[in-house]
């Protein structure tokens, strides 16, 4: 079966390519039927535990579907599937479909190739075709490829070669690249291969998740790809880096004798980069970097939660990134749809769009408060048992610190939703329209998706527990709602439904209530029908203000901000290329200067004889 | 058998003099009969290294001079392997150049005849059992290879055929500084014999030979730092020519540097040095080439920086190392000779031959430049391409010797030469034209040698099975040291009375 | 045979250091005039020093030419042993097979380096390698 998933992903992606040259209806159906053909084969016919095999140069690989990759399989099709739809209409008109199709399932097809690969070479290769997939995307635009475009490749390149010589290093030890034989002899590796081959891993991993200080090309990729593609790109690529880091994390780095400093690390670095991004992404003015950012603050927790490890944080960090796709997917969906019904994605030139786009509005308005952590969707369990774990493992610094960007991230979520939806209505926007419905369901069915999860976490919640037994987590099915805090407060998840109903009932029936009652005393009025101390706003006065949105805060926070990482790796390649531009004057292009390097070479050869040929 | 190796070498000889007859009966003749001849030659080499890799390897001697004493031509599954390669790209590269730039009839008759003594002496040195007659095939590569630079007259053509030629004299004398000084010593120039007897020679002198050799061969196998020609001659002989130094003449220097290392003599410390000499190679070629302004240039330094690798990889020793060695000379001979092969179309009218002219010219040549994307994602050792698979097996060879290090130092090198692939790729893509620049529509039978190497990359990089077979072989036969010389010197044993 | 450099007797040390001797004049030229056709004729000049280095590899004090004529043979039975010592006087003939090779070589390479030179000539308008640098870098 994973076979025909497989072969349905890869002949769709290539028939969709070809059929673009025929016609756009065909094109739209092929890519279409593949991802549904691909999703209903994963949900009916994928066993968990089937595994196929079989050899290509001499190496044997294997393919299967655990608890674990089944949850991350979920993560990439649910999206991937939603964001078809909604790219159907996304992309409409624009240049080289086939193109975008093509690379788009392709990279669905690596991301399932990645959590199915049971064995390293596969793993790399499938690795590698995610790369360059997502960087067609990145490229797609044709908008600073030269600088995003780079960014990303090399930065994942290094990512994947840290990973490569990881692979050939326990290669060379063991003569196996499978997965599970290099886990189960890892403690027979010497000390040094011990630390360093879940470093030179982790690597590989921290780049794709955008971890600091690897995190450099996240903002500039994440927004240059269409937005139909970065809600993939951000919400299931990214986990992949996610899905790595707990491979590692929990077979190799708890064996360690002295696994605690490096625990320690990688949930401050996870904590440093929630905290950066929170903050880069406050001061921006487009809403693709700000949530460019934010994707990089939230893949912080998510890493903050797989390092500390314990039961609790790493049941957190798994539903928060499910919960990570659903958001941020919704939010890059919701750019994508203002950016195509207005041609700009800045908060200093769009705004008051509630009225235009009610459905984005609500879809986001869902969204954000699942990001921001406040009750009762969603994000809140995911976040309150993220705190919960930090605080029973003793780490009350970081608490603090994930506190803080957790409390930062309110800023931008409101920015976000205010510098679109809300503010004074402009003349220029006046003929913006609701998104098309194939752009605007997708995001609802996510937004809701979010509510029903803040009631019913347990949805996620099973399949993530048992994807923790299959790491050889012990098995929490029976007191799932006992593990938290949370649950055990409201009484466990009978009494909490009977609850939040009760709760949820009576706000509906004020809420009939008023909208009845103040149905006829409703009176529409524009932004500018208000009076500010007696006096009446003229018509060119700006009311709202979304430029220097948060002057103070960015202004108390500026030192921090000061130092930005990617201008350190900018002045290393500036100071790299004039090495290099350097280096190649050697070859002065005369011709005699030739000769005497050779007679120089053959000199200083005869001179070293001994010490060469001794 | 089907045929005998002689006739690599005495076919296309044959047929490089027989081009200006032909041509005056019927001028198409001239550009059909080296694709004939190469077509037969193809065939011939690919059933003999299949017989070869089954039973063992053939030796065929010359005129009935049994070795020592005669020339004998070694089809081992190392030389085979090779041979084929050569004739593949050589067949490949006619196919391309059959209609490259309408070049007249003259013109035509020098340029292939010139190719196919290109061709037949790169094979020969491959063949060849006899130190010397390496040289002459190494002195008739080079002599065809100075003329076919300093083929286009328009061009600075004419200095960087006048530095290679230099260069080259230089190569060939200490070529023969090396032969004599093994003569004087041994008194045979047979490679299996030297080989045999090589503890005899005092190791003063062994040394100074093996160095002279070094420094020759080095500069056929553009080493650092004796490749100052390499960049000047890739640039600008014709693109298929170019294609041809890369995938056929430099494929033969670095066998012969090889042969005479690993075979010929025994000195230790060679594997260190190749190592070190390669990294030294690959380093200053890929840093030269991030900063370069021509294209053609650009995949020089290139292919410079890649032949280090395959060096760095044959100093690895092991026979994994030899086998990734061979695999990334594989690799590259058809992966750098489609970048040439596009890459000459991207930049056809052009005189400067800038990366800068190649902007949004994906839009005018779809399938060259996806032909081009495809060759540089195989390079830079991208899955599921060619490439990757090469790459890796090399890792796992310097992983298995321990050495961490060359892994660190070769993959950074890596990052570097992406970076420049990717910035020509996204200049292809996604600039806007110049509208200067005219394009030229590739012909059918370039499309047909691009597509057809195109098409290798993507059968190696998917079922790498379809040569790792040959290329096992090939490593334990280059390794096999007393085996080459048995063979070599037991039929000699058989003819003598 | 047994050929050793150093225990040489006066004649064939002679031969060897005016080869060295003219490969280096060869090697001067070659690599430190300026002008192309001293450059040219420079690496005509090292050629011809290899050539004489081979040829005195071959070289034997009084040696016959390599040829069993009858007149040598004598009707002596053509055994191993006898042919080793009839070929005892005799010059080796290897190196001067490998020699008139190497001449031929040359003279190809001579005539196509010249006529490069006369194709940059009308191309610069000059014969200094030094400003001969169109490619570089």
């Amino acid at each position: 079966m994973i076979y025909i998933l497989f072969s349905i992903l890869l002949g769709g992606a290539i028939l969709t390519f070809l059929a673009n040259k025929i016609s756009g209806l065909l094109r739209d159906t092929f890519f279409l039927l593949t991802m549904l053909g691909a999703t209903l084969i994963f949900y009916t016919q994928l066993h968990i535990g089937g595994l196929v095999n079989f050899s290509i140069g001499s190496f044997n690989l294997e393919w299967g579907v655990n608890s674990f990759s089944w949850y991350f399989s979920l993560i990439v099709l649910g999206l991937g599937t939603l964001a078809a739809f909604y790219a159907l209409s996304y992309m409409k008109g624009k240049e080289n479909l086939g193109f975008f199709y093509f690379s788009f399932l392709i990279s669905i097809l690596s991301m399932l190739g990645i959590v199915m690969s049971h064995d390293l070479i596969s793993f790399f290769i499938f690795w590698e075709m995610m790369t360059w997939s997502s960087y067609f995307m990145v490229i797609y635009s044709g908008k600073n490829v030269q600088k995003n475009g780079i960014n990303y490749i090399l930065f994942s390149a290094f990512g994947a070669y840290a990973m490569l010589t990881a692979i050939a290093l326990v290669y060379a030890n063991i003569h196996s690249l499978s997965i599970v034989e290099m886990i189960s002899n890892y403690g027979q590796f010497s000390p040094a291969l011990q630390t360093w081959i879940p470093i030179l891993f982790l690597m590989a991993f921290s780049v794709k998740a955008a971890m600091m200080p690897l995190h450099v090309w996240a903002p500039g990729a994440y927004s240059d790809s269409p937005m139909a593609y970065t809600s993939v790109f951000s919400g299931a690529l990214s986990k992949m880096g996610i899905y790595g880091m707990i491979l590692i994390f929990v077979t190799m780095i708890s064996h360690l004798p002295d696994d605690t400093w490096f625990r320690e690390v990688f949930a401050w670095l996870g904590a440093i980069t929630a905290i950066m991004g929170t903050l880069w992404a406050i001061a921006q003015d487009d809403a693709r970097k700000l949530l460019a950012y934010s994707s990089v603050a939230q893949l912080g927790y998510i890493i903050t939660g797989v390092a500390i490890g314990t039961d609790l944080a790493m049941l957190s960090a798994l539903f928060l990134a499910a919960l990570h796709a659903l958001f941020k997917g919704t939010l890059f969906m919701a750019v994508g749809a203002v950016e195509r019904q207005t041609g700009t994605v800045k908060f200093s030139e769009v705004t008051g769009l509630i009225r235009k786009m009610p459905w984005t509005f609500i879809a986001s308005l869902l969204a954000i408060i699942a990001l921001a952590g406040i009750p009762p969707l969603g994000g809140f369990v995911g976040k309150w048992m993220l705190y919960e774990s930090l605080i029973n493992s003793n780490h009350y610094i970081l608490v603090i610190a994930i506190f803080f960007a957790s409390t930062s991230a309110f800023l931008y979520c409101y920015k976000f939703l205010f510098g679109f939806f809300l503010g004074q209505e402009e003349k220029e926007w006046a003929h913006v329209k609701e998104a098309p419905a194939l752009m605007v369901v997708p995001m609802l069915l996510m937004a809701g998706f979010l509510v029903i999860l803040g009631t019913f976490p347990g949805i996620l919640l099973k399949p993530a527990d048992t994807a923790m037994q299959t790491l050889g987590f012990a098995p929490t099915e029976g007191h799932l709602w006992s593990m938290s805090v949370l649950f055990n407060a409201w009484g466990d998840q009978v009494l909490l439904r009977p609850l939040v109903y009760a709760i949820a009932g009576i706000f509906l029936f004020f809420l009939i209530i008023l909208t009845v009652k103040g149905w006829k005393n409703t009176r529409y009025v524009t932004t500018k029908d208000i009076s500010s101390s007696g006096e009446v706003p003229l018509e060119h006065e700006n009311l709202t203000f979304s430029v220097n949105f948060y002057q103070p805060f960015l202004r108390a926070v500026g030192p921090v901000m000061k130092h930005r990482m990617i201008t350190w790796y900018r002045e290393f390649g500036a100071g790299m290329e004039t090495i290099f531009d350097f280096t190649r004057r050697i070859y002065t292009g005369n011709g005699q200067t030739y000769a005497i390097y050779v007679m120089v070479f053959l000199v200083i050869i005869l001179l070293l004889q001994n010490t060469i040929f001794g | 058998m089907v045929g005998s190796p002689v006739l690599f070498i005495a076919i296309p000889l044959l047929a490089a003099f027989l081009i200006p007859l032909l041509g005056f009966v019927w001028k198409e003749s001239v550009r059909i009969l080296p694709g004939l001849v190469l077509l037969y030659l193809l065939y011939l080499s690919l059933t003999l290294m299949e017989q070869v890799v089954h039973t063992g390897t053939i030796v065929e001697v010359i005129a009935g001079w049994a070795p020592p004493w005669g020339i004998n031509l070694v089809f081992s599954p190392l030389t085979g392997l090779l041979t084929t390669l050569m004739i593949l790209m050589g067949f490949i590269i006619w196919i391309y150049s059959y209609r490259f730039k309408n070049i007249d009839f003259q013109e035509a008759v020098k340029y292939f005849i010139l190719l196919l003594m290109l061709i037949t002496g790169s094979v020969g040195i491959v063949l060849t059992g006899d130190i010397f007659n390496q040289f002459v095939f190494i002195e008739i590569t080079s002599i065809s290879a100075y003329a076919l630079t300093a083929f286009y007259k328009g061009r600075d053509s004419a200095e960087a055929s006048f530095k290679y030629l230099m260069i080259g004299s230089l190569s060939s004398m200490f070529l023969l500084l090396a032969i004599a000084l093994i003569y004087s010593q041994l008194g045979t120039l047979n490679m299996a014999d030297i080989a045999a007897k090589a503890h005899l020679m005092k190791p003063e002198f062994k040394i100074l030979a093996l160095i002279f050799f070094i420094t020759g061969l080095g500069i056929e196998a553009e080493i650092f730092p004796l490749n100052g020609w390499a960049p000047d001659a890739y640039a600008q002989a014709p693109g298929p020519i170019g294609a041809a130094f890369s995938g056929i003449v430099v494929k033969a220097g670095v066998y012969a540097m090889i042969r005479v290392m690993f075979t010929l003599f025994d000195v230790a410390g060679t594997h260190q040095f190749l190592i070190v000499i390669g990294i030294i190679t690959l380093i200053i070629a890929e840093m030269s080439a991030v900063r370069q302004e021509h294209l053609k240039r650009m995949l020089a330094y290139s292919s410079i920086g890649q032949m280090g690798l395959v060096i760095v990889a044959f100093g690895i020793g092991t026979e994994e190392g030899v086998f990734a060695a061979l695999f990334l000379m594989l690799n590259h001979a058809i992966i750098k000779s489609l970048l040439f092969l596009s890459g000459s179309y991207l930049v056809y009218h052009s005189t400067g031959k800038y990366i800068s002219e190649v902007d949004g010219i994906a839009r005018n040549l779809p399938i060259t430049s996806f032909l081009f994307a495809l060759g540089s994602i195989a390079i830079v050792g991208m899955p599921p391409f060619a490439g990757f698979w090469s790459k890796w097996s090399m890792l796992t060879a310097a992983a298995h010797s321990n050495l961490i290090l060359i892994i660190g130092l070769v993959l950074s090198v890596s990052l570097i030469e992406l970076v420049y692939y990717f910035r020509v790729l996204n200049r292809i893509y996604f600039f806007p034209k110049k509208k200067e620049v005219v394009v030229k529509k590739p012909t059918i039978n370039a499309l047909l040698a691009m597509g057809l190497l195109g098409l290798l990359i993507l059968i190696i990089g998917f079922y790498p099975d379809s040569v790792t077979g040959y290329l096992h072989a090939a490593s334990q036969s280059l390794l096999d040291k007393g085996k080459y010389i048995h063979d070599v010197l037991s039929t000699g044993q058989l003819l003598l009375p | 045979m047994e050929f050793k450099l150093f225990d040489l007797s006066i004649v064939e040390y002679a031969f060897f250091v005016t080869s060295v001797l003219i490969i280096l004049i060869g090697l001067y030229a070659a690599l430190v005039k300026k002008t192309l056709i001293k450059i040219v004729i420079g690496l005509s000049i090292l050629d011809a020093g290899i050539n004489l280095l081979l040829i005195s590899i071959g070289y034997l004090k009084a040696g016959t030419a390599p040829i069993f004529s009858p007149a040598l043979v004598k009707n002596m039975p053509l055994t191993l042993e006898n042919i080793k010592k009839l070929s005892e006087g005799m010059v080796d003939p290897v190196p001067q097979a490998l020699v008139l090779t190497a001449i031929v070589i040359g003279f190809g390479v001579t005539a196509v380096a010249l006529s490069l030179v006369i194709r940059l000539y009308r191309h610069h308008h000059t014969l200094n390698i030094d400003e001969i640098k169109n490619l570089k870098w």
